[in-house]
């Protein structure tokens, strides 16, 4: 049977949740991830990272940036 | 196909192209530049060119694929220039271990999960934009096309020409270091 330590299990994490890890080793990980309690919270923050990144980063193109943008291109491309 | 008959010169097909993709080319510039200005240099600068090499695009890959190359490429570009984003890296928010393998710190590593409810959004915004911009450029480049951007994998491989495997140890790397600066954020060391 294959074990995995927290530091394995950190290290798998992308390839764990793409689900491109071969089964002996997702098995493992998910074991390991049972019995940790530190490992539970790490995956949770883990998973997290992209949804607060991606709320605090998300902007709307503004309307003035739109109409710029056809100026540009009807001068550049005449 | 719109791109190929905006490659021929009908100027209805690239406007369509225009008024499809400006808002997402807008998005992933202002990402990765981090900046208004830049992200509207960059988007006209991605449709003109775009534009110009209309005739070289073979239509083997998706044309959405091909203009985020580009407009990739482009906002690095309107970056290099500015000259002005040079930061500390985050390799420190790495998360750390033990001689054993275990976690070296018995702390609650699932607070960064909540960074959003307990940071002031405004703050949370700020450092959200320091943070991307102290990733190496490879790691924040894959991370913004595939986290931020929400691409699949294989099409962001596609644009970077890399493979999938490269793009997954790319952003699981700005992953690692955003978790820990989350962490760091609401008070407790990753």
């Amino acid at each position: 049977m294959t074990h995995a330590t927290c530091r394995q299990g950190a290290r798998l994490l992308m390839d764990y949740m793409e689900g491109v890890l071969a089964r002996p080793m997702r098995l493992a990980v998910d074991r390991h991830v049972a019995m940790c309690r530190l490992c539970r919270g790490f995956v949770r923050s883990y998973a997290a990272t992209p949804r607060i990144l991606r709320a605090a980063t998300r902007s709307r193109m503004p309307a003035q940036v739109s109409r710029n943008l056809r100026v540009r291109l009807e001068k550049e491309l005449k | 196909m719109l791109a190929r008959r905006a490659s021929s010169g009908d100027t209805e097909a690239f406007e369509t192209l225009v008024a499809r993709y400006e808002a997402r080319v807008y998005s992933l510039s202002r990402r990765l530049t981090g900046d208004d200005g830049d992200a509207e240099e960059a988007l006209q600068d991605t449709f003109v060119r775009v534009h110009r090499k209309l005739g070289s695009f073979r239509g083997e890959a998706r044309f959405s694929t091909w203009l985020f190359r580009v407009a990739t490429n482009c906002a690095l570009m309107v970056r290099r220039r500015e000259k002005r984003h040079q930061a500390e890296s985050l390799e420190e928010y790495l998360p750390r271990f033990d001689h054993d393998g275990r976690h070296a710190r018995d702390v609650d590593h699932g607070e960064a999960a909540r960074a959003d409810e307990v940071l002031d959004r405004r703050r949370l915004v700020k450092e959200a934009g320091r943070a991307l911009h102290r990733l190496p450029r490879l790691y924040r480049v894959a991370f913004v096309l595939r986290d931020l951007e929400e691409m699949p994998t294989q099409q962001v491989a596609k644009v970077l020409r890399v493979s999938e495997a490269a793009v997954r140890q790319r952003v699981h790397r700005a992953r690692l270091m955003l978790r820990g600066y989350l962490s760091h954020l609401v008070g407790v060391e990753p």
